[in-house]
């Protein structure tokens, strides 16, 4: 599971560290941290009373039990530093297969359905 | 019923079959005759613009390629020329960006605005 959230300056670090010391705490294997830049936001995002405009992204693959995902949210929702915290499941990239645009018989379908 | 008996005799025994000459299926040995083979001058399938390539919903250049600089909406199938399976990653991919706050929900980043034209839309002058 990838687990990508944006945040606020300068305790960067710090807030980092609390994030995947907690990760760790509840079980889950921290394989990878990305840093994908400090950047000005898409649009103006309100978080514990406060509206950012930019933040910085970071992405942190990870293993884990599914039960740490409900518990992390909550986690982060208390911490003031997080402005937005999402998990995903990891993308499994396969395109080798792509065989191109199939031409479909419209014909046939019609028919076909009784 | 003399005149059946009569008729039982005109009609012939086994049924007609063209002269041996003039058959020309099921005749083994005959070399000239055409093979059946597939189409050799057939097309390999026509592939979209996306075709091998990995939509991630991490390149946001890439996924506002499909998206309207005006409004920000995304393009349907008959404007980006997708096949099936891209389009509906592609639309996937940007649903996710706007709400991880990638890219932009309601206009096109303005970084991206002179980016080379994929899909086919006109706009109105």
């Amino acid at each position: 599971a990838l687990f990508f959230f944006f945040l606020l300056k300068p305790e960067t670090a710090a807030v980092l560290k609390r994030t995947v010391e907690a990760l760790m705490e509840r079980g889950a294997v921290v394989r990878n941290l990305e840093n994908l830049g400090e950047r000005s936001l898409p649009y103006k995002i309100s978080r514990h009373k406060e509206r950012h405009r930019r933040g910085g992204y970071f992405l942190i693959d990870l293993e884990g039990p599914p039960s740490i995902v409900s518990t992390m949210m909550d986690h982060l929702g208390r911490d003031i530093d997080v402005i937005r915290r999402t998990f995903i499941k990891h993308p499994v990239s396969k395109t080798e297969e792509c065989s191109g645009i199939i031409p479909v018989n419209y014909e046939d379908k019609l028919i076909a359905k009784k | 019923m003399a005149a059946r008996a009569a008729w039982r005799r005109l009609v012939p025994a086994t049924p007609w079959q063209r002269p041996r000459r003039l058959q020309h299926e099921g005749r083994p040995g005959r070399p000239d005759q055409p093979i059946q083979m597939e189409n050799p001058y057939k097309e390999p399938p026509k592939k979209c613009v996306l075709c091998g390539i990995n939509v991630d919903y991490k390149n946001v250049q890439l996924l506002s390629q499909f998206v309207s600089p005006h409004t920000g909406c995304i393009y349907g199938r008959h404007i980006t020329g997708l096949c099936n399976k891209k389009q509906k990653e592609i639309t996937k991919a940007i649903k996710r960006a706007h709400v991880f706050g990638f890219m932009p929900v309601m206009f096109k980043n303005p970084s991206f605005l002179t980016d080379p034209k994929i899909c086919n839309i006109k706009y109105p002058e």
